[in-house]
Formats: C-alpha cells, sequence, structure tokens
C-alpha cells in the first residue's frame, strides 16, 4: 500500500505532500520524504553510479526503512517524484508504471494555465487523480 | 578446558594488576634486564635510568626493514625481579614477548686474579644462555686521581674485552663511577639498541613461524576457533595478538596494526567456517550501547576464561583495539572509515540475529533509540524484514505486552523550550541520513573515497561539533522551502544541541528561525518562549557582539506610495514599516537602516522614522535593517517583500524592490523673478512682486529673507501679500475652466523674515512686499538741450534675496547655488522708480536789455506704467522771474485734473518774465521749484501705482517737485559767432569741408580785463565723428572798436555720416575773462536769424551759438545728399 506521494519542486520545495493512511503520521512521511532528497541529490550528482542508466528518470528504491520503501523519480525539469509503500516485495516494473501515471497526471496538472509554476499544487482533480493511482498501484500488481 | 586455562596463575594480575579487565596490559615496555653481579645496581641506577627512554632507536619491523623509533620506552629490571620469577615454563614461550630484551650485566673488579678466579666463570655461566641478549657494562670505582687503581682497572677491562668481545660484536664497555664520559653513554645505547633489535628479531621471526604452523592447521575439521582461541594457548590468536602487542609495544604500531588486522581476518574466516556458532550478542547492561572504540569495554579474558564469550564482543574488540593503533597513528579518519565498514558488516549480522529488536521490547525500550550505533545498524538492515524472528522465550509474552503498552504510554521526551511533540520514527533519524547518504555514493568497503570526501567534512578531529553541523545543513535545507512542521521538530534539537555546546550565535539564530517558522506549529507560550531566550541571552551571557539575522523575523518596507524626494545634499526623514514576527513586544534599543542604491533607477507593523543624513544622488531601496538588543546585534536583510511575511508568493521573490527614496542630482529648486519690470514711484511706499516658484520641490517651511540695501526701505510695519500667481500663459489656458479661487494670504514680516505658509510650498505664489526707494535729492529738471544722461543705474535699488528651504520645518537648507541665483535675480529685481518732469523749451532769450516776456513749456512725462492724474500745478519761481499778471503761475484751474497716460507727454506752458531786480548771485544759487500734485491710477501687477497707505487718513494726492534753473538771457553780448554757411551743398564722409565761424566785436572793448586785440579762439569736436585738418586753437587779433569782424576757416573730415554734432568754436579766454570780471557774458552771442527753421543758414552773419553748441546737429550723408543742420526730432 502506498502510503504516501510527493511532488517536490527543483528548489528541493514541496508542491504536493499527500498521504494515504488513516493513523497522524504525516509529519513522520514528511521526514521520510524530505530524507530521500539526500538520497536523490546523491545519485544524481555521483554520475558514476547512475552511468548505465543515464536517461532513466525512474531512480529505482532509494532506501529502505523500518516500515516503509521509498521509490523516487526524477523529471527532465528535476521535479521529483517521491512514493513511500509498506509493500514490501515491489517489482521494478509496478512502481516504474506508477511513477509514469503520475507524471502524466502532474504535466497535466501543471498545463493548467491557472497554475503558478513553483507553486504548491493545489488543484482537487490532481488530487483526486493521484488517489486513483494510489489505489490502483496495489490492484496493478495483483493482475 | 577453562580449567585447564585457570591452573595458569593470572598473569594479569602479576602484571599489572589495575589493568585486569585487558587482555594485555598497554603500559608494559620492553625492558632490560640487570644482572647486578657486583652490587653495583644501585650506584648506577639513577644514571642509567636517566637514559629512557630510549632515543632514536632503530629496529626492524615484521618485513625487516629498519624503523626508526623516536622514542623507545623500556625499563631495567633486576634479574631479582619478581615479575621474572613466577613464569611456568609452558607459559614463557606464548609470553616471550614479555621476556627482557636486553640484559645488561654488571661488574666490577680491581684485580686480575679475582677476575680469572671468579668473575670470569661466573659471567661464562650468565651469557650461555642464547636466548639471551646480553652485554657487559664494566663498572670502574676508581677515582681519576689514584693512578694505580685507574691503571689496574684498565687492564681488567681489557682483559674482560678479550674474553668476551668477539670479532663480529663488542659486548663491552666501560663505566666510570666518578664522570662517565660521553662517550660511553653512546657506546651503552646502541649496546641496548642492538639487544633489542635482535631480540625483537628473533621473536617475531619464532612467532611467524609459528603462526604459520597453527594456520596450515586451521582447517583441519577438528580445528574451530574456541579451540584456537581458548584451549591452545599456543594458538594462532594469541600468537598473532602477542606478536602485535610486541610490537605495539616496541611502538611500532603500523606493524601492530597490520597484526590485528590479520587477526581479524583470521577470526572472520574461521567465524563463518561451519561448526559451533558462538552466542552472538550481549546480554548484558550497557551492551546496546556498544562502546565500539573501547577494548576494555569486557573483561574478555575473564569471559574466554568463563567459555562465555560472545561473537560481537569479540569483533568489538578488535574493531577498539584497531581503532586504538589508528589514532595512535593520527589517522582518525580511518577510524570513521573501518568503523563505517565495520558497522555496516556488523548490520549484516544483525540482520540475521535481530537481537536489537528484542532488546527493544524485552530491555531497554523507546529509549534504545538514543544510541547512535543502534540506529545506524538498524538503517544498515537489507530489505525485507528477517523472514523469522528469533524466538522469544514462551514465558515472556506478558512481559512483552507489558513492554509494548508501556512504550505506547510512554511520555515522548521533553525537549527545550517544554515542546510536546511525538518523537520521528527511528528509522529515518539523522543519523538514517547521514548513512544514507554516503551509503549513496559509498559502495560498501570502498573505504579510499570516504578518505576523499571525509578530509573535509565532519569527520575530521572537530568531532564534537558535526553532529550540529549536519544537523544546521539539513536545517538550512529545510529552510524556506516548505517544510515547516519538518524543521519546527526538528530545530529545537538542534537548539538544545546548540545550547549544550554554548555556540551562542547558533543557538539565538535556531531561536530566531523557530520564531519565524508559521506561528500555527507552535503555541504562544512556546513562542513566548523562544523569545525570552533571545532577550534573555541577549542581555546576559554573552560576552561579546554577536551577530544575528533576523530578516525572517524582523522585516521592513518603505510605506507605500511614490518614493521620499530629496535633492542632492538634503537630509531627510524617510519612514519605514517594520514588521516584528516577536510574539510579544520586544525592546529594540537601536535601530539603524542601510540603504542600498538601486541599480536602475500590528503585531507586527510599527511606523519608524529614520534620520537620513544626506545621501548622493541616485535612487534607494531598502537595503538592511540593523539594531541591538543588549549584546546582541541583529541585522535584517531587505529581500523585500511589498507585504507582509505570511505570503506564500513564491514567486514574490523576484519582484523588483520598490526604491523608498529618490535623491536628486543638483538642480534649480527654485525660481524668484520680479514680477513688475516697470519703474516705480520714489519715496512712495510701493509694492514689489516676486515671482517665487518652486521646481518641483517643496517650500514647505521655507523662509524669505529680504535684505533692502540702502535708500531702499521694508515698510515692516505693512503684512506680506502671497498670493496664487498665474502667469498669463495660464491664465488663457485656463479661461474655460472654472476660476480657482485667488488666495491671498497677509503674513508678517520679521527683520526682512518671511515664513512662507505650507499652502504656498508646491505652488507658484506672487510674494508682495512694500518697500519705500528713498531718494533725498530733489529731481532736477533737464531740457532738451542738455539730456541728464541718467544712467539707468542711478535709479535701480538692489534687494538681496535668500529662502531657506527645505523639505521640514526647522531644518535649514542653504546652498550657495540658490543664493547667487537669488542674486541674480535681485538685479532684475531692483525696483526703478521715478518719475521726473521735463521742462522743455526754456527759451533763453536774445536780444537787448530789458524787460522780456517768454513762455516756459513744462512737459510732464511720465515713466512709469500707470497714469498720472495731475491736480495741482504751481511754479515757484526763482528771483529775477516772476510770472505775467502777478498769479501764483498756477495754469487756469479748468486744466485739471490732467491725465498723463502711461508713457506719454502733456505739456503745460508758463508765463513767465524777468523781473526788475537782478542780483546775479542769487540767481545763480536758486532755483526755480515746480510743484505737482498728482495722483496715480496703476495697478501694481504692471509698475507703478498709488503707495500704500501706511497710515489711516493718508492722502492719496502725492506731490512731486522739481527743480529747474532758468537763465536769464544774456544781457550784455560784446562778441557774437556765427557760423558761415558751408561752401558745399552736402557734407560727405571723408571729404573735406572748410568750417568757417566769423566773430564780431558787437561793442568796443572797454573792459581791461581782456586783454587788447587778440582773442584766443579753440575748435573743439569729436574726434571720433570730425578729423580737425588744421589748428584747433589760435589767436586772432580783434580791433577793439565796435564793429569789427574777423573769420575763423578750419579744415574738417567727416567721419561718420548721419547727425553729428559740428566742431564748435569756443573763446576760452572770453568765457574765462566773464567768470572772473563778472557780470560780462560774452560767449553768448545769439545772431538775430536763429536756428529755428532747422537750416543752418547765416542770415545776418551770425549763428545762434547755444543752440549749436549743445543741441544742433549736421547730417552728414554717406551719399550724395544736401547736408543740413537739424535740430533734433
Amino acid at each position: 500500500m502506498i502510503v504516501c506521494v510527493a511532488v517536490v519542486g527543483h528548489q528541493n520545495n514541496p508542491l504536493y505532500l499527500q498521504s494515504f493512511t488513516e493513523a497522524d503520521d504525516a509529519l513522520k512521511l514528511h521526514h521520510i520524504v524530505h530524507c530521500s532528497l539526500d538520497v536523490i541529490d546523491e545519485r544524481v550528482n555521483n554520475p558514476k553510479r547512475s552511468a548505465p542508466t543515464l536517461n532513466e528518470t525512474f531512480l529505482g528504491l532509494l532506501y529502505p526503512t523500518e516500515n516503509y520503501k521509498v521509490y523516487g523519480y526524477l523529471t527532465n525539469t528535476k521535479v521529483k517524484f517521491i512514493m513511500v509503500t509498506t509493500d514490501i516485495d515491489v517489482k521494478d516494473a509496478d512502481a516504474r508504471n506508477f511513477f509514469r501515471k503520475f507524471h502524466a497526471a502532474y504535466v497535466d496538472a501543471v498545463s493548467n494555465p491557472f497554475h503558478v509554476p513553483g507553486k504548491k499544487i493545489a488543484s482537487r482533480s490532481f488530487g483526486s487523480r493521484v488517489s486513483t493511482i494510489v489505489k490502483s498501484f496495489g490492484a496493478g500488481t495483483t493482475v | 578446558m577453562a580449567n585447564y586455562l585457570a591452573q595458569f596463575p593470572d598473569h594479569q594480575v602479576l602484571l599489572r594488576p589495575h589493568r585486569r579487565r585487558c587482555m594485555f596490559s598497554y603500559n608494559w615496555f620492553p625492558f632490560a634486564t640487570v644482572e647486578d653481579v657486583s652490587d653495583l645496581w644501585l650506584n648506577v641506577k639513577e644514571s642509567f635510568e636517566r637514559r629512557l627512554p630510549v632515543k632514536k632507536a632503530c629496529l626492524n619491523n615484521k618485513a625487516r626493514n629498519p624503523v626508526f623509533v623516536e622514542n623507545l620506552p623500556a625499563e631495567f629490571i633486576q634479574t631479582t625481579d619478581s615479575r621474572l620469577r613466577s613464569r611456568f615454563p609452558q607459559e614463557q614461550y606464548l609470553f616471550w614477548f614479555r621476556e627482557p630484551y636486553a640484559t645488561v650485566v654488571l661488574v666490577t673488579c680491581e684485580d686480575l686474579d679475582e677476575f680469572k678466579t671468579i668473575l670470569k666463570p661466573r659471567l661464562k655461566l650468565i651469557v650461555q644462555n642464547d636466548e639471551r641478549e646480553w652485554f657487559i657494562v664494566f663498572v670502574s670505582k676508581a677515582h681519576p686521581s689514584n693512578d694505580q687503581a685507574t691503571k689496574m682497572a684498565k687492564k681488567v677491562y681489557a682483559r674482560l674485552e678479550a674474553d668476551f668481545n668477539t670479532k663480529k660484536r663488542e659486548r663491552c664497555c666501560k663505566f666510570d663511577l666518578h664522570g662517565p664520559d660521553a662517550e660511553f653513554w653512546d657506546d651503552f645505547d646502541s649496546k641496548m639498541v642492538d639487544c633489542i633489535r635482535n631480540t625483537l628479531d628473533r621473536r617475531v621471526q619464532f612467532y611467524e613461524e609459528e603462526i604459520r604452523r597453527l594456520s596450515e592447521q586451521r582447517f583441519t575439521p577438528i580445528w574451530n576457533f574456541c579451540n584456537f582461541f581458548i584451549l591452545k594457548h599456543s594458538s594462532h590468536f594469541y600468537l598473532q595478538e602477542s606478536l602485535a602487542f610486541m610490537f605495539e609495544m616496541s611502538n611500532l604500531h603500523e606493524d601492530s596494526l597490520r597484526e590485528y588486522d590479520e587477526l581479524e581476518l583470521c577470526y572472520s574466516e574461521s567465524v563463518n567456517s561451519p561448526g559451533k556458532h558462538r552466542e552472538f550478542g550481549g546480554l548484558d547492561a550497557g551492551d546496546d550501547q556498544a562502546a565500539l572504540l573501547n577494548p576494555g569495554f569486557k573483561a574478555l579474558t575473564q569471559i574466554v576464561q568463563d567459555d562465555v564469550f560472545r561473537e560481537f564482543e569479540f569483533r568489538q574488540y578488535i574493531f577498539a583495539c584497531q581503532a586504538k593503533l589508528l589514532f595512535k597513528l593520527s589517522r582518525p579518519t580511518e577510524v570513521a572509515a573501518r568503523g563505517y565498514a565495520f558497522v555496516v558488516a556488523f548490520s549484516k549480522t544483525l540482520a540475521l540475529h535481530e537481537f536489537m529488536r528484542l532488546a527493544y521490547l524485552i530491555g531497554y525500550g523507546a529509549e534504545i533509540e538514543k544510541s547512535p550505533i543502534n540506529s545506524a545498524s538498524l538503517s544498515m538492515l537489507p530489505w525485507p524484514k528477517p523472514a523469522t524472528w528469533p524466538s522469544i522465550p514462551p514465558d515472556s509474552s506478558s512481559e512483552i505486552m507489558a513492554k509494548e503498552k508501556m512504550i505506547l504510554q510512554a511520555k515522548s521526551r521533553e525537549k527545550l523550550f517544554n515542546i510536546h511533540r511525538k518523537p520521528l520514527p527511528l528509522e529515518p533519524s539523522l543519523l538514517l541520513r547521514e548513512a544514507n547518504r554516503r551509503r549513496a555514493f559509498l559502495s560498501v568497503g570502498n573505504i579510499s573515497e570516504l578518505y576523499d570526501t571525509a578530509d573535509g567534512s565532519g569527520l575530521d578531529g572537530n568531532s564534537k561539533l558535526s553532529p550540529n553541523r549536519s544537523t544546521s545543513s539539513f536545517i538550512a535545507r529545510t529552510m524556506s522551502e516548505g517544510w515547516e512542521e519538518l524543521l519546527a521538530d526538528v530545530l529545537p534539537d538542534l537548539a538544545e544541541c546548540q545550547k549544550i555546546l554554548s555556540d551562542e550565535a547558533g543557538y539565538l539564530a535556531s531561536c530566531v528561525k523557530l520564531l519565524s517558522l508559521d506561528s500555527s506549529l507552535f503555541s504562544l507560550k512556546e513562542r513566548q518562549a523562544f523569545q525570552s531566550e533571545v532577550v534573555r541571552l541577549a542581555h546576559s551571557e554573552m560576552k561579546h557582539l554577536v551577530p544575528l539575522d533576523v530578516s525572517s523575523l524582523i522585516t521592513f518596507a518603505g510605506n507605500a506610495g511614490p518614493p521620499l524626494e530629496l535633492c542632492d545634499g538634503d537630509p531627510g526623514t524617510l519612514s519605514v514599516a517594520v514588521w516584528s514576527g516577536f510574539p510579544d513586544d520586544i525592546m529594540l534599543e537601536s535601530l539603524s537602516l542601510r540603504l542600498s542604491a538601486s541599480s536602475t533607477a500590528d503585531e507586527g507593523r510599527n511606523i519608524i522614522s529614520f534620520d537620513i543624513p544626506p545621501q548622493k544622488p541616485g535612487s534607494y531601496v531598502l537595503g538592511a535593517l540593523t539594531g541591538q538588543i543588549g549584546k546582541l546585534s541583529f541585522r535584517s536583510h531587505g529581500f523585500s517583500q511589498d507585504g507582509p511575511v505570511e505570503t506564500d508568493e513564491f514567486m514574490s521573490f523576484e519582484k523588483p524592490t520598490r526604491p523608498v527614496l529618490k535623491v536628486r542630482k543638483p538642480r534649480a529648486l527654485v525660481d524668484i523673478t520680479p514680477a513688475v519690470s516697470s519703474a516705480l514711484l520714489m519715496n512712495e511706499l510701493q509694492w514689489i512682486g516676486l515671482i517665487v516658484k518652486p521646481i518641483d520641490y517643496s517650500l514647505k517651511g521655507g523662509i524669505l529673507h529680504i535684505d533692502a540695501g540702502a535708500e531702499l526701505k521694508i515698510e515692516e510695519s505693512q503684512m506680506i501679500e502671497i498670493e496664487n500667481y498665474r502667469s498669463d500663459m495660464e491664465h488663457s489656458c485656463s479661461a474655460d475652466s472654472p476660476i480657482e479661487a485667488e488666495r491671498v494670504e497677509k503674513i508678517p514680516i520679521e527683520n526682512g523674515k518671511i515664513k512662507l505658509p505650507d499652502w504656498a510650498s508646491d505652488v507658484t505664489t506672487l510674494v508682495w512686499f512694500p518697500v519705500r526707494a528713498i531718494d533725498n535729492t530733489i529731481a532736477r529738471g533737464e531740457t532738451p538741450a542738455s539730456p541728464q544722461k541718467q544712467s539707468i543705474v542711478d535709479g535701480m535699488r538692489m534687494i538681496a534675496l535668500k529662502l531657506e528651504f527645505g523639505v521640514f520645518h526647522n531644518q535649514v537648507f542653504e546652498s550657495s547655488a540658490y543664493c547667487t541665483s537669488l542674486h541674480e535675480h535681485l538685479v532684475n529685481a531692483y525696483v526703478h522708480m521715478h518719475v521726473f518732469l521735463v521742462p522743455m523749451g526754456s527759451r533763453y532769450w536774445t536780444g537787448t536789455m530789458g524787460t522780456m516776456i517768454d513762455d516756459l513749456h513744462v512737459i510732464l512725462c511720465s515713466e512709469v506704467k500707470a497714469s498720472l492724474h495731475t491736480k495741482d500745478m504751481w511754479l515757484d519761481l526763482q528771483s529775477g522771474f516772476e510770472h505775467l499778471g502777478k498769479g501764483d503761475g498756477r495754469p487756469a484751474s479748468n486744466l485739471f485734473p490732467l491725465v498723463v497716460a502711461p508713457s506719454s507727454k502733456a505739456g503745460i506752458l508758463f508765463i513767465i518774465r524777468l523781473s526788475g531786480t537782478t542780483d546775479s548771485d542769487e540767481l545763480e544759487n536758486t532755483d526755480s521749484i515746480l510743484n505737482v500734485k498728482y495722483g496715480i491710477s496703476g495697478d501694481r501687477t504692471t509698475g507703478a501705482h498709488s503707495p500704500v497707505p501706511v497710515n489711516t487718513g493718508d492722502s492719496e494726492e502725492l506731490m512731486f517737485k522739481i527743480a529747474l534753473k532758468l537763465k536769464r538771457p544774456v544781457l550784455d553780448p560784446c562778441l557774437a559767432v556765427g557760423f558761415l554757411p558751408f561752401s558745399t551743398d552736402c557734407l560727405r564722409v571723408g571729404q573735406l569741408v572748410n568750417m568757417k565761424w566769423r566773430v564780431e566785436r558787437l561793442k568796443s572793448h572797454e573792459d581791461a580785463s581782456i586783454s587788447g586785440d587778440e582773442i584766443l579762439y579753440q575748435i573743439d569736436a569729436n574726434p571720433q565723428n570730425w578729423m580737425i585738418a588744421g589748428r584747433k586753437c589760435g589767436h586772432i587779433s580783434l580791433s577793439n572798436a565796435h564793429g569789427s569782424r574777423m573769420e575763423i576757416t578750419v579744415t574738417c573730415v567727416p567721419l561718420v555720416s548721419g547727425y553729428v554734432h559740428p566742431p564748435q568754436l569756443g573763446l576760452p579766454e572770453v568765457g574765462e575773462a566773464k567768470q572772473t570780471s563778472g557780470p560780462e557774458r560774452r560767449t553768448a552771442t545769439l545772431a538775430p536769424a536763429s536756428l529755428a527753421s532747422g537750416g543752418m543758414k547765416a542770415s545776418g552773419g551770425c549763428v545762434e551759438l547755444m543752440g549749436t553748441r549743445k543741441g544742433s546737429y549736421l547730417f552728414i550723408e554717406s551719399q550724395t545728399r544736401v547736408a543740413a543742420a537739424r535740430s533734433p526730432p
């Protein structure tokens, strides 16, 4: 189950941050997302390790924590997508697929002429679309 | 097995009782035994021990390469020492490294026989043991003064050398008890080092062989580490550690470290081999806080003896030993690198055992997170969780329940400022992040990269501050990027850390950051706590001024509206809105503002006015706001948002900042011109108008200084009038628009100063002030024949003006530029007031004696731009003249009022005659006075006007008096000078012309004062007009007879065309004679035919003289034209 997704701008400013848990652990998830930015930075700034995946937007597993796994995705405009999941066994293809959909939703959201680039995404339709994608993530793995 | 070990005496106790927890003592130095054959030790002990530690010892390392050890610690013990005594044979080679490294045999002997019989056999016995390295010190007791004893000692020593030295090696040296020489000590040291080196080499060799032998055994099935370690005393491990220890003792740390490395490798090989697994984790208190760097953390020997030794403990011990050596080698970075690898490797092992989780549940609860090693280790755990949890004791379920409950109920630990928050989860803690940072670019075991990155970063010696620093960097990222909630949670930790480290500046900065976070994140009480911390620190604890950036907390902006405009050199007051983010009021002890030149050219809001010193021309935005609270000097930068802080306009940072101040380049700020350029009335109170025109600059509070010079007086009893001014053009433009109410204000003038009213500060105004031009001289009439070429400057009066103005009241703004410009204006503003009446046509009667009647034309000419109403006029005649008809000289009353329009003339005719009695002196000295009583109707905006009434009831009638000098006609002519007509019809420029005068004696010469018949004549001509080609003066002889005449001819060339005065003939002697002799007036001789008709015709042979002299002109044509002498138009 995905517990949190986030869109982080190229200046590491959060653009969208949504958790999907009942518990009051939003701050904890923020923290996880924030920590993952460092990992992304390191990966991006040390191309040695990412040489074979030069044009790969999907960053894969950023790091595991005790209860979560954090996946990352970096667009060409240096906007980062971060996904925190509790699933133990996540296939890379699923995560990749998820991010692709997420990216499409994001592109649609920022294409809105009323959206100010660099500001938080307030679009409700984006939120509902993300919820749908998140919900379908678990379903996708079963199929 | 343990019993087997136990049968050995506790060598640790033996060696260093206080070090029993360690496997080996660390203060155990290589020593030399002293075989005190001749009971000399006490005599030489002190001087021997002074040589310790051994300096610059050259030892061989394991690879047989020489290594220099600066200070080799060593110790002398006697062979009788208890430490050497209690060795069991089995133990000896294991602890061989403890055996003495050198044996010093101290001998003395004073007799050769004694040496041969007793000493030599004994020495042979001592040195026969090959295992030992020995040398002999022969101590000579002989005093230097005792020659015989010295000689004997030398003999014995020579014998000793012969017996014990070999070709390969000298083993003897001689020590003089009475003053040993320096050579001895060098000798001694080198022998000692030789011994130690040899011993070391031999032992290393032995150990190596032994280890090799054992290693070969290691992979045999019966071998396991426990056996290896515990059962076999002669085991690899102990041997290896012995070797390592030996090196360490010899200060060969590098070698020692290498041994430990090998030992670790050996251990990991053996521990991974199948066989019995040791217990893994620790269960003692404190085991979860593994002291990685403390080799003495566990009494390992004891554990080994008890056979409860655990893998973790052993690994920790080896790591600690390595770390210790690395620190000794000054390579802390390597400690960190190895530590990292150790943690990573150990985490893998941990994953298998998961004892931490158990400990978490059973033993230590929430507190476990405080252990950095745990957190780091846990974060290293590979995903997923272990498939099977380690088994929990069956009876512990209730205990776990209770524990879990306790954890859930456990209060989160209190943070600084009494903030209560849920703790962040264990795993993404700071250490996790740090570990991940490194793992992101480090593969496990790739240590070299860590060295590269470690050099400049937190891994250096300053480890105390490094968590602080890394947290700071974390916070720097979190700041201002929308992670406020996260920051609110972490920042108090940093603040606490900084407080503990007494990093005042950092702590204050953290407090400020906490305050500047969104106020909803903290309660008011908490925020007040932050503030009180800041204030408390600011006022009490800090020793030095601490700078602090409060940009996020104290913001400022210029007020809305156009920027304040100042001119170059103006000081000013700028109003700035300052927002304070402090929850309570805060006392700012000082505030100052820095302006930065721009390239182009409630809680909370406070309006503060700053006095701005004069700035250079340019446009300014708000720069930085600085101030002080106690010893805290804070500073707020102007990344100026125009609005309040809470707007989360991300893009708003890029807005150009609005200029708050514009300082103009020097320019004219005001223009003052006189309103009237016409003449005004003399000696009357007249208005002078000044147009004060501000040029885009407020004259608010301006003070106008008016300094009238001499002959001009400002009537201070009168009020100054200020009114709106609109030029004619403006009038015409605004003809259609409703006319603005003309505003007129009367203000007093004091000491020549006028304070401009506020309404007049921005509009062009007309300032009227009354002055009186003073001229006590009486005007003199002039005749057209002799116009008093009065300079216009004579009638001018000067006013000095100075306008002090600036932006604000009471601020004197003086600039010489303005003063000079005002002075220039003053020249124009000068008041020219002159009315003069021109008597004209004062005809001087020619003729013979008798009472003549003549008319006196008086022409009134108004030179002011106002019409004059002449109400009365009379002429007070000087004596010698009288009005015809015995009247008072007034014209007929129906003439009045006579209105003279501006710049026009009016003529009045008085008929006068000579009165009988004449006294020539009186005639000369008195004037006739023409009195004119008149009124004036004019507008002050155009020129002269009726005078300002000083007192009520002052009549508006004005009196004008002018003096006329009437001259009596020439009554007694005796000579007549006549100008003869030209021979040619026209005078042309450049053409010679003969001028002829005829002088005729009118009556016979009676006066003796006029000398004989010689008369001096003189031609007077303007040299610019005429060139005289002949004698200008000379004498003519004229007979005394009545009617005698003479002609004078002078050739002249006219130089210019137009009307020019002709040359004049004068008879200066006659004139002078007149002055001396009195009544005779001969110069003024007129021919009966005058010039009245204009042409100069010599009818009757005489030409009117007087008129010709001053009033006549000759017309000179440049072309062919009849020249004519004409009267002026």
